[in-house]
């Protein structure tokens, strides 16, 4: 069987896995990136939405060909239709971001790796594979063609199914309770209040998580939700099916794309590395526990895990000790503030769909100056006691 | 396991398989029904219920 040899072998292709190939390859790192897929970033599964701060920190330039809107604010809406807005003329909003367009972001991204060196192959589907004295052995298929792929150090960036780090022996199973069933409508016709604002819908409207309207164009957004199989009887398509039958700003909206995936919740993986083997983005739980977003935790451990690889490569050393470092970096960037989320998560989701509406009506009596995902807590904190007693001595 | 013709190979089912059995392709699915406990997880997550047990 035909056998490639390479330094780093990096298993998934969306920004987790183009990011860690740029940065090996930028490094020095002989890398190839493969993705079972036969288009890098379609068919999207993702509301699209990032923070400009999060771009800027990476050093990502925002471009014309993968940004649909710049966003102008935030309107959270309450069960009984309580909302809260908060618009950038009004109130500083740090984290207000852009809409993408993920199917031509995630390629620009891969194509981002290629410039810097990295190998790409499309179609081509990791099956399983075996230690071997140095590094791991690959069992892949493409186009019909069996055959192995020779890493010393394997990078899965394989999403939220995760499973090249349990071929190595890490833990990436998720938890029913930990996965969010995720499912969206691109939908044209849409008639919102604003349209330069992202709207998020909480309650029993999806439960174990929240619905949101993020807009792509003046009457076109993603429209969608994430729930907990574990506490609902519905699947998440029967619930978006309600949800767009009663939201008022959709009523004449059409569905032009139906987009489902998982999203995991939980936390990052306690551990991100063994000899030889890393895990990097959703495969390794980067995705902030509250909002469930993912792009840019795995565009950033991606840039720490390549880093760490290419330095491994020309030290000769794939040992887990040597790994940790990245493991190290990803807990204090990423799993901290992570660890205050998921309990901040748990929290709201102990709400009724009354306490919420509570919490909404005070909200609307506040003067907002600064606001981020951050400040927001500290203010839930300010008008709610139960929060001050889960949440204060966190924020 | 029944795949619905629905499937969407998003992948979930395979995130949250215990003993990691689910291999999804773009557009095909393969269950390992050896290896199946018949917990039930995979059914349960799917966000279109596209999957099902054999009776
Ligand atoms: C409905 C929904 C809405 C979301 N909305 C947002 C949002 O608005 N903002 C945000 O920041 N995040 C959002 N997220 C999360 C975000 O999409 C993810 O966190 C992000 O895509 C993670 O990137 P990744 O590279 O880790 O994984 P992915 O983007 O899932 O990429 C993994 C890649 O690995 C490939 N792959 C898997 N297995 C193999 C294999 N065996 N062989 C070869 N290739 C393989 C896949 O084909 C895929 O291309 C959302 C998620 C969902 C489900």
């Amino acid at each position: 069987m035909k056998l490639i040899e390479t330094d780093v072998l990096v298993i998934g292709a969306g920004p987790a896995g183009s990011s860690t190939a740029k940065h090996a390859a930028l490094n020095g790192a002989e890398v190839i990136l493969i993705d079972k897929k036969s288009e890098i970033g379609s068919p999207k599964r993702c509301a699209e939405g990032v923070s400009k701060e999060g771009l800027k920190k990476l050093g990502i330039e925002p471009n014309s060909r993968w940004v649909t809107k710049e966003l102008s604010g935030v309107r959270l809406i309450s069960p009984n239709g309580t909302d809260v807005w908060m618009k950038e003329d009004q109130v500083k909003l740090p984290e207000a971001g852009y809409i993408l367009e993920r199917k031509v972001f995630d390629k620009f991204m891969a194509m981002d790796a290629a410039r810097a060196g990295a190998t790409i192959m499309i179609k081509t589907l990791a099956r399983g594979m075996r230690k071997d004295y140095e590094g791991y052995i690959v069992s892949c298929e493409s186009m019909g063609e069996d055959f192995e792929i020779k890493a010393k150090i394997v990078v899965g960036a394989d999403g939220p199914e995760s499973r090249v780090g349990r071929w190595g022996g890490l833990k990436t199973a998720v938890k029913p309770k930990n996965m969010e069933s995720g499912i969206q409508f691109e939908m044209v016709g849409l008639e919102m209040e604003d349209p330069d604002v992202i709207e998020f819908y909480f309650g029993s409207v999806a439960p174990g998580g929240y619905a949101w309207i993020f807009p792509k164009g003046d009457d076109i957004a993603n429209v969608g939700l994430g729930i907990v199989s574990t506490v609902t009887d519905k699947s998440a398509y029967e619930h978006l099916v309600e949800f767009v039958k009663n939201c008022p700003a959709t009523q004449n909206a059409q569905p032009v794309e139906l987009n489902v995936g998982g999203d995991p919740v939980g936390g990052m993986t306690k551990n991100l590395v063994k000899d030889s083997l890393m895990i990097v983005g959703d495969a390794a739980g980067h995705v902030n526990p509250l909002t469930g977003g993912g792009i840019i935790t795995a565009l950033e451990a991606g840039m720490y895990a390549g880093e760490v690889a290419a330095a491994a490569v020309k030290e000769d050393n794939y040992t887990e000790k040597r790994l940790k470092e990245y493991q190290e970096i990803c807990k204090i960037e990423i799993g901290d503030s992570f660890d205050k989320y998921l309990k901040t998560k748990d929290y709201l989701l102990s709400l009724s769909d009354s306490d919420l509406d509570s919490i909404a009506a005070a909200f609307q009596d506040t003067e907002f100056e600064n606001i981020s995902t951050k400040e927001l807590i500290k203010l839930l904190i300010k008008v709610s006691p139960k929060a001050l007693l889960k949440l204060g001595k966190l924020f | 396991m029944i795949v619905k013709e629905y499937c969407m190979y998003c992948g979930e089912c395979a995130g949250v398989c215990p003993h990691c059995l689910i291999e999804v392709r773009e557009t095909s699915i393969d269950f390992n029904e050896e290896g199946c406990k018949d917990c039930g997880i995979c059914i349960q997550v799917c966000p279109v219920k596209a999957l099902a047990k054999e009776d």
